[in-house]
């Protein structure tokens, strides 16, 4: 059964023996961090720990965060499952949504009010609104996935609008111009404690998109953002799996929604306008699709400049950013994400296609355990495929 | 009866028909060259033979059922499966997950999807190596030997080439024919698509087709003999 065998002729089975010239050479001997070497990712790494765990509770740290502080970094946690949520859309499909806000919005108004008004525990009212963000996206999606690219955006724009206008102004569901309270739940009453539980929410996030990516639906997925046609002649239902991806991020988006929701003291309709879905598709792309840590640091990087609070921290106080901006060019600190934001992304999409996730892929590896290398992660291109229009 | 057979085959292209009523069968266990210039209609063939186009006229019976309308899917499942022209790999996927992706009419079958993959690391040891990485990498050479291994995965009954010296070296393209000759020792009917009448020597039998018609159909010795500068310019040459 050898090539050989079958191969008419001498000249032939001469070939068959041909060894083509292999660039794999002799594996490199792994690389092993010295002792020194791993104390000092050690560090990192607590460092790291250090400002996501012990920062906010204002342990060991020299910062006094109060009231208004926690809640923009639980806006942060919060805007990390969006940047995750939107990932899932144009990082694996390719599909852009102009809508997620009204996504985010369903979430946050439908746990609101189940606990406001049916009175049901936060525990079950998250998951309902979950699975209410997961129909909405089904249906959306089954009527509106027969378009692709621009016009699919063109049509989750209008879906935003709508719900901004409709749904959300229904007052005995939002409570209108007013918006409704929603109290923290039990346990989790202070900022501080309910930032925690957020976090572990992100985790959960993070372990479900990890497991969407190594999974055979993962691959599908990829195989279809890289060329629908040739993926379906596999036998893959490229509309059955964008669908999936639409919902589940769907479902994520409508679960930020609902902790979003408890995070405010109130909310009101007007806090998911359309410059909301900018700002999560920036942070998104800005991040780096289809780069984990990269989406997760864009995503927190955009939640601390809502409103300009970042710049109002002690560090860019204490050099006078502030300052510069509000008086010396006269950009109010609560503009400075609509004009940092699309900088950011020409930066991204011209000189720096994979975003955050590229420049921190070095000090990621090198905090795994790897080389320290400058090169690694390097993205060439802008992929084609990131918006199939 | 023959594996396929494909009688008064008319396809086209919205109102220009590019085959004029091709008739012809694959035999269990051969290896068949589909030869012909440009333009000849030998790709529109094999694709129509694959579900992506549907025939205006004509029948197409494969394994003694008739294939009427059936997505491309349908006919991977069935037992036919096509490795395009051009590759059409997913670059930005590893070897190993677009093999995989090959086999995904048999994704809840762990052990096909196993036996299928060890062989085609058989076949090209060279993939074997290169599992991780980005099929876009690869050689030209390679990319064609992960387009054809991407195609067994499905463990075919009929595995459908199209062009698979295109932009090769004659020595890899010749390399990537051997196994095409592996394959149907191994017991899977083959059918290539070739402009390069390189292929003849690895082929069972040739068809040769002319503006969208089938001129010649050879067998075994008479292709050493066939005029091929008269199938290939036309008999005035």
């Amino acid at each position: 059964m050898s090539a050989v065998q079958a191969s008419p002729g001498k000249e032939a089975s001469a070939e068959s023996t041909l060894v083509l010239p292999s660039v794999v050479g002799k594996p490199k001997s792994r690389f092993r961090p010295t002792t020194a070497g791993w104390f000092a990712r050690g560090l990192a790494w607590a460092a790291l720990a250090w400002f996501v765990f012990a920062v906010p509770g204002n342990f060991l740290s020299p910062f006094d965060l109060h009231g208004e502080d926690i809640g923009h970094l639980i806006t942060a946690a919060v805007f990390v499952i969006i940047g995750l949520s939107l990932n899932i859309l144009i990082g694996y499909t390719g599909t852009i949504s102009l809508g997620h806000q009204a996504f985010v919005g369903i979430g946050a108004f439908m746990a609101a009010y189940m606990e406001v008004d049916l009175g049901i525990d936060f525990w079950f009212a998250v998951p309902i609104a979950a699975i209410v963000g997961g129909v909405q996206a089904a249906v959306l999606g089954a009527i509106s996935l027969r378009l692709t690219g621009l016009y699919f955006a063109l049509v989750t724009f209008a879906y935003g609008v709508f719900t901004e206008e409709s749904i959300f102004g229904i007052i005995g569901f939002t409570g209108g111009d007013a918006g409704k309270a929603v109290t923290r739940p039990m346990g989790f009453q202070s900022p501080t404690a309910y930032y925690y539980l957020c976090l572990g929410f992100v985790v959960v996030v993070l372990w479900l998109d990890w497991r969407l990516t190594r999974t055979k639906g993962g691959r599908a997925l990829q195989a279809l953002r890289e060329n629908p046609r040739v993926a379906s002649s596999y036998g893959i239902n490229v509309k059955a799996y964008t669908l999936l991806a639409f919902v589940t991020s769907g479902v994520f988006a409508a679960v930020a929604g609902a902790l979003f929701a408890h995070g405010k003291d109130l909310i009101v309709p007007q806090n998911f306008g359309f410059e909301l879905a900018l700002s999560f598709i920036l942070m998104t792309v800005v991040g780096g699709l289809r780069n984990r840590a990269g989406v997760v640091i864009g995503s927190v990087f955009f939640a601390l400049m809502e409103g300009g609070w970042l710049f109002k921290t002690w560090l860019f106080d204490t050099v006078g950013v502030d300052w510069l901006l509000e008086d010396g060019i006269g950009l109010p600190l609560s503009f400075v994400p609509l004009v940092l934001g699309p900088i950011l992304l020409i930066l991204t999409l011209t000189t720096h296609p994979g975003g955050i996730g590229q420049q921190i892929a070095p000090i990621k590896e090198w905090m795994l355990g790897r080389k320290f290398d400058i090169h690694t992660g390097k993205v060439r291109d802008v992929e084609v495929t990131d918006v199939r229009a | 009866m023959a594996l396929l057979e494909v009688r008064d085959l008319v396809v086209g292209y919205d109102q220009y028909p590019v085959l004029h009523g091709v008739s012809f069968d694959v035999e269990q266990g051969e290896c068949c060259v589909l030869l012909g210039l440009n333009g000849a209609g030998k790709t529109t063939t094999v694709t129509t033979v694959a579900g992506m186009l549907q025939p205006q006229s004509g029948s197409i019976t494969f394994d003694g059922k008739e294939l009427r309308k059936g997505s491309p899917s349908q006919r991977v499942a069935g037992g036919i499966s096509l490795s395009p022209e051009g590759r059409r790999l997913f670059p930005r996927l590893t070897v190993s997950q677009n093999l995989k992706l090959g086999a995904w009419s048999r994704r809840r079958d762990s052990k096909t999807l196993k036996r299928q993959m060890d062989l085609v690391r058989d076949y090209f040891p060279r993939l074997a190596e290169r599992e991780n990485q980005l099929a876009g990498t690869l050689s030209g050479g390679e990319q064609q030997m992960l387009a054809v291994g991407r195609a067994m995965m499905s463990r075919p009954k009929l595995l459908l080439i199209d062009e698979a010296s295109l932009g090769l070296s004659p020595t890899v393209a010749r390399t990537v024919w051997e196994v095409t000759s592996r394959i149907k020792a191994d017991g899977t009917t083959v059918l290539m698509v070739e402009q390069n009448a390189g292929a003849l020597p690895f082929a069972d039998r040739a068809l040769i087709m002319e503006k969208g018609t089938l001129v010649y159909t050879g067998v075994g010795d008479e292709l050493r003999t066939v005029n091929l500068r008269e199938a290939y310019l036309g008999s005035g040459a």
